[in-house]
């Protein structure tokens, strides 16, 4: 059906018009608050909080790290890719010490064979904090789907990037955290 | 929700698959399509947007090693890896925007028929892109007790996801060719840019992830008015200056 241009001049009179009038009056109506994001597992939502024990026994939290880039993976010993990108973690372990950069291994223990994980851990020489995810509460809360899970968290707590799926390559990993470490807190 | 599709060992990322489903079946369409109107060579439409894929996702790869040589200089088989979190959007448009152009100019297509051809493609694609919203759980709405509510995110939320699929659908219906354009060439891809900003001043009302300007004014709503604005004028000059007869004579290379 072809349009005249006149009639096409009213046509977007009117469109542009109510455009405007929609704009304005929803923006008076509702605005969009960044209080409204509860902790949730996805980019852009401050990761929700957990405390877990370690392979000693000592409990962790997520607030324990404040200020600092976490690097959140969740792993079982029954799973070959999440056992393949360890080495890659420990190496940026080495390299940051915990400085400004935290990495925390939850080990699906609810649906892994304790034993098994710990002997990876060992035989590994794995150094940073690995926790013990035993009803899989933490799980649920992160929504873990597939194995390996990654969250990588910023300085305030925010999930930036979700990596689902392994082995992440050292390349990933590391400019994935480079960039976090880079924002100013 | 489904992010991610667990098949034996597979781990598929949902929203990512229906995007290339959509692309694939949009373009198979709009290679069809051209057939109607008979200006643009169907192949020549599929290469370009083959084309401009292809130099997309390589542009959108070298932006982001650019930012990190070092890391890659280490491991340069990352080059290739297939991780979409190695990728940078904005070198991606950039290069894939250039790379139509420069194919466009080589095989003389002329300008706007080849727009109006790729419409289809684009109007599955903007369906496609709702679907894989709704599969990630991305572009969501803001909290909202409706017998059409979903849960997402903890809350019930508008499906923002749903009426931006909706609308991307009856967009496609109005600006489908069913017979021969009879309007000047240009007019349905325009017509589908300015419906599709249209539409996304209205659901971006809903969403609860928008950025704001002015005060409190929504970021991509004025940007989306810009764009109204600038292709309904443009709608009308090209109602204006070419009579309906016309379209064919601009054909010619």
């Amino acid at each position: 059906m072809p349009i005249s241009s006149r009639n096409f001049k009213w046509i977007q009179l009117a469109l542009l018009f109510f455009a405007a009038a929609w704009i304005a009056g929803t923006s008076w109506l509702s605005t969009p608050g960044e209080g409204s994001r509860s902790a949730s597992p996805r980019a852009g939502f401050p990761a929700p909080s957990f405390t877990l024990t370690d392979l000693d026994g000592d409990p962790v939290s997520l607030s324990d790290f404040q200020g600092k880039v976490v690097l959140l993976n969740f792993w079982a010993a029954w799973c070959p890719p999440c056992k393949a990108e360890m080495p890659a973690f420990e190496a940026l372990q080495q390299a940051y010490r915990g400085d400004e950069l935290v990495i925390l291994a939850v080990n699906t223990t609810y649906q892994d064979d304790l034993t098994a994980a710990q002997e990876f851990v060992v035989e590994n020489n794995l150094s940073f904090p690995v926790l013990l995810d035993m009803d899989g509460k933490v799980s649920n809360a992160y929504q873990i789907l597939a194995m390996p899970s990654t969250f990588f968290i910023d300085r305030d707590g925010i999930i930036q990037q979700v990596i689902v799926g392994g082995p992440m390559s050292e390349t990933l990993i590391q400019t994935q955290v480079r960039k976090l470490l880079a924002e100013v807190p | 929700m489904l992010p991610i599709l667990q098949i034996g060992p597979l781990a598929i990322q949902t929203p990512g698959l229906i995007l290339l489903l959509g692309l694939w079946f949009g373009l198979t369409l709009a290679e069809k399509l051209a057939q109607i109107d008979r200006i643009i060579d169907p192949n020549a439409i599929y290469n370009l947007a083959l084309t401009a894929l292809l130099a997309g996702i390589l542009g959108a790869r070298l932006f982001y090693v650019a930012r990190y040589p070092d890391i890659f200089f280490n491991d340069p088989l990352s080059l290739v890896s297939p991780n979409t979190a190695m990728l940078d959007a904005f070198g991606g448009l950039v290069t894939g925007g250039l790379a139509a152009l420069i194919y466009g100019q080589r095989r003389k297509l002329p300008l706007w028929p080849a727009l109006d051809a790729l419409t289809p493609a684009l109007s599955v694609l903007f369906i496609a892109a709702g679907l894989a919203h709704f599969a990630s759980g991305d572009a969501f709405g803001i909290p909202a007790r409706l017998p059409w509510s979903i849960r997402l995110w903890g809350e019930y939320r508008h499906p923002t996801q749903l009426y931006e699929t909706l609308l991307a659908a009856g967009i496609a219906v109005l600006v489908w060719p069913r017979r021969r354009a009879e309007q000047p060439a240009g007019v349905r891809f325009l017509a589908f840019v300015a419906l599709s900003a249209f539409a996304r001043i209205l659901v971006e009302s809903f969403r609860a992830d928008s950025t704001l300007i002015f005060g409190s004014l929504r970021t991509a709503q004025v940007i989306a008015w810009g764009i109204l604005a600038i292709s309904t004028q443009w709608i009308a000059t090209r109602l204006k200056h070419q009579s309906t007869a016309q379209p064919l004579e601009e054909a010619k290379p």
